[in-house]
């Protein structure tokens, strides 16, 4: 030690990582260093994640705010079951990533919202408010008799205008985050970053995140990188589909519902399988796992249920339609936009966010060479 | 023989042997049932003593003497108590005693043991080597008589080992037999057994070669161990040069022992001593989460780490895999030097704890355990091991308090 520095520590942090949400095991910890042995996914250097355990415990809340370790934890948690004291620290990491999001998301009262159980209700009726609002004020209910088409429903102007200005908020929150947390990296570590451009780092990333190459790494949790891959391809084909269906419509003034020859459909039908496939294997494995691994808290268990309830009401809206049962198909369809809009617009603050904040934190290391 | 008024002492260790002495040397009965075929329990297994570093033999044999002098003590070896019935004061207790084939006759000539060439596992070297089924238990062994194990009955040795003795002490007609004593009072000092370190699947035990166990370091130093006291590499023999110790291996760990066994650190350093002492130029680690080393065993800790040969990384190894050569690499976070190491050593120990044989052999009657099935108080007294995790010294207290408690329910039964 060069001088002595004052640890300033915050124990409304650690309260609140114990208090709720699968870090409620942090103080058994006794620091024997299991963890980041057998931890397959962490460096040499100064490995994790046995360090921030000590952090937590202290409640030196700055050093894991900008800890990419934090985040470049899978939670494989390989640490959790070969943990002797049941210290769980993949739970535990899993807690301080909920309050790392917290911590840079923008506006924080909507990240404190998303956090807890009390803020389930107001942030569904949300969107419950704004298409009742928008079916009301247009009179929509009054157009819905022969085919069933949504469009009758909700007018695609309409519901665009929602989730463009949706997205609109959810990229300025992320941007707004994402510049805080990089900040925060390079004041803990003391590193910003090699000279020259990110991207090549950001575009090496981006093939690690496809080939799901760290989570491939795990082995106590081998089954969640293959439910994570379902999900992931999931939405990133129904992704395709929607810009599609974009161009489709404002291109070529073509209107859904597509034709059954259409190639769209078919990657519409296929991903939404490999989306409601993987759901439920994650839903399976971690109940699988739990006594090994730790069964998650409010903070997971709500994302997994929005995507839930995207995937099912998806499925059902056009399987109901197909049935020609109009009451229900419609009441389906009117709650599948309200779960996207959950999707969407509280992705910067739910753990949606794992999937900016995750890419960032495995950029910094890669363009700073954090974790070599 | 026995009758009211008697203790019954179970376990013929260092725990056991003490109560026993104690009790009957101020003038009480007692009976030891031991399972194997001689006393001494692990201490007879140890090569040294912690922190004087003398052999085990030493305060073994002045415990016999005690009991050859002793006329209030008898004993039972290769025997089991079966079944337990009443209460302090008036206990019927059965036992099962097991055929030894061999009588009081014997003189140690050691005919027999030639004549054999049935060989079974040695069981007290931890399997390291064979022993012939007809065999003297250890070079100490109290009562110093051979045993002959049931490998031998139907085959040609059986008739070799009865042709080979000219004293007439083989005798392949002993059978089972039950013995029913009444007892005042019973202490319960069946010990413990090492954890199996096979179960701790990432360190290798079992699967990665040059990985032994404290109590097998214990009888590859002991000079009638399995290489007369060299202390060499299971796989080729190789004189060992640089040596790992592996502590808290299983304990302290809820998958495994939760509760930390006392002696593994002090048996760690001790072990340190064995390699130095042999080899001036060998090199000894000793990775660990914490150490113990309490009151005066805190010089002993001292004296180890003062040499400059000796280092003790604070981390645990949690990963132990094969290297180049037959050597062993163990990785561990260094939590004071910082950082993951990956370090190569020839052999590694790993210091498994004290599991109680009352884990797996209840006693037969109504009792109560702890979490870790150590015996809690009762009527039934526990001592030593059997009790909770001592060292040979803490052992000597424990069961003489054990002893106490023994006589007070003879004397209030009178």
């Amino acid at each position: 030690m060069s001088s002595a520095k004052m640890i300033q520590p915050d124990l409304d942090f650690v309260k609140e990582i114990t208090a709720q949400g699968g870090g409620e095991s942090l103080k058994k910890c006794f620091q024997c260093a299991t963890c980041s042995v057998v931890c397959n996914l962490t460096h040499s250097d100064k490995p994790f994640p046995r360090k921030e355990m000590l952090w937590a415990q202290w409640g030196l809340k700055d050093r894991l705010m900008g800890d990419p370790d934090v985040w470049l934890c899978h939670q494989c948690s390989d640490c959790t079951a070969y943990c002797p004291r049941g210290a769980k620290p993949g739970e535990v990491l899993g807690a301080v990533r909920k309050m790392s999001i917290r911590a840079n998301s923008w506006p924080g009262v909507l990240g404190g919202l998303v956090g807890s159980p009390a803020g389930l209700l107001p942030l569904f009726l949300l969107p419950v408010f704004i298409f009742g609002a928008i079916i009301m004020g247009l009179g929509r209910l009054d157009h819905l008799h022969g085919p069933i088409v949504y469009e009758k429903l909700m007018p695609i102007p309409a519901v665009d205008t929602v989730f463009i200005l949706t997205a609109l908020f959810a990229c300025l929150s992320f941007f707004l985050g994402v510049t805080k947390f990089w900040k925060a990296m390079s004041d803990a570590t003391g590193k910003t970053g090699a000279q020259g451009s990110v991207i090549p780092s950001i575009v090496e990333t981006v093939k690690d995140i496809i080939a799901h190459k760290r989570f491939d790494k795990c082995d106590v949790a081998k089954g969640r990188a293959s439910a994570h891959k379902f999900v992931f391809w999931g939405f990133a084909g129904l992704a395709v589909v929607t810009t599609v269906a974009i161009i489709y419509l404002y291109g070529f003034h073509w209107e859904s519902p597509y034709d059954m020859k259409n190639p769209v459909k078919w990657l519409a039908f296929v991903s939404m399988l490999s989306l409601l496939y993987g759901i439920f294997s994650v839903i399976a494995n971690r109940n699988a796992n739990a006594e090994k691994a730790g069964k998650g808290g409010y903070f997971d268990w709500l994302f997994i249920y929005i995507i839930v309830g995207v995937a099912l009401t998806g499925t059902l809206s056009w399987g109901i339609r197909l049935l020609d049962i109009a009451p229900l198909a419609y009441t389906i369809y009117f709650f599948h936009l309200v779960f996207i809009f959950c999707l969407f617009a509280y992705a910067p603050f739910s753990k949606m966010a794992h999937m900016v904040y995750r890419t960032t934190a495995m950029v910094f290391a890669r363009h700073t060479g954090f974790d070599k | 023989m026995a009758g009211t008024g008697t203790i019954l002492v179970v376990g013929g260790g260092i725990s056991g042997l003490t109560v026993a002495l104690e009790a009957a040397e101020v003038g009480n009965e007692v009976v030891i049932v031991e399972r194997n075929p001689y006393l001494g329990g692990r201490v007879a297994q140890l090569n040294k003593y912690f922190p004087k570093l003398c052999p085990p033999a030493c305060g073994l044999e002045i415990n016999f003497q005690r009991i050859k002098k002793n006329s209030h003590i008898s004993f039972y070896t290769l025997t089991q108590v079966e079944s337990i019935s009443g209460g302090p004061g008036n206990y019927e207790v059965t036992l099962k005693e097991q055929p030894r084939y061999v009588n009081e006759r014997c003189t140690n000539c050691g005919a027999c043991e030639d004549a054999c060439d049935v060989e079974v596992s040695n069981d007290f070297n931890f399997g390291m080597n064979k022993r012939k089924a007809a065999s003297r238990p250890f070079e100490m062994a109290f009562p110093m008589r051979y045993a002959i194990d049931k490998a031998v009955i139907g085959t040609p040795s059986q008739q070799k080992i009865q042709d080979a003795c000219q004293y007439g002490a083989v005798d392949f007609t002993m059978q089972p037999r039950t013995v029913k004593l009444n007892v005042a009072s019973i202490v319960w000092a069946t010990g413990w057994k090492p954890y199996d370190a096979s179960k701790i699947d990432n360190l290798g035990f079992g699967k990665v070669p040059n990985v032994i166990t404290n109590m097998m370091m214990e009888r590859l130093a002991s000079p009638g161990g399995p290489t007369g006291g060299k202390i060499v590499r299971p796989s080729d023999g190789k004189e060992v040069g640089s040596i790992g110790f592996v502590q808290c291996a299983g304990s302290r760990d809820e998958n495994h022992l939760a509760y930390c066994s006392y002696i593994c650190c002090l048996a760690s350093m001790k072990q340190v001593t064995y390699i130095r002492e042999k080899n001036p130029e060998s090199k000894a680690t000793v990775f660990y989460i914490d150490l113990r080393s309490p009151g005066r065993y805190e010089k002993f800790y001292n004296k180890v780490k003062a040499d400059a040969n000796v280092s003790f990384v604070k981390g645990k190894v949690a990963k132990v895999e094969a290297g180049a050569n037959g050597n062993v690499v163990l990785t561990v976070e260094d939590m004071i030097g910082g950082g993951l190491v990956k370090q190569e050593f020839e052999m590694v120990v790993l210091a498994t704890g004290m599991e109680p044989n009352t884990a797996t052999d209840k006693v037969p009657a109504s009792v109560q355990y702890d979490e870790n099935s150590f015996l809690l108080p009762g009527n039934i007294i526990p001592a030593g091991v059997a009790k909770k995790p001592v060292d040979v010294m803490s052992s000597g207290q424990v069961s003489t308090a054990a002893a106490l408690k023994a006589i007070q329910q003879v004397l209030a039964a009178r």
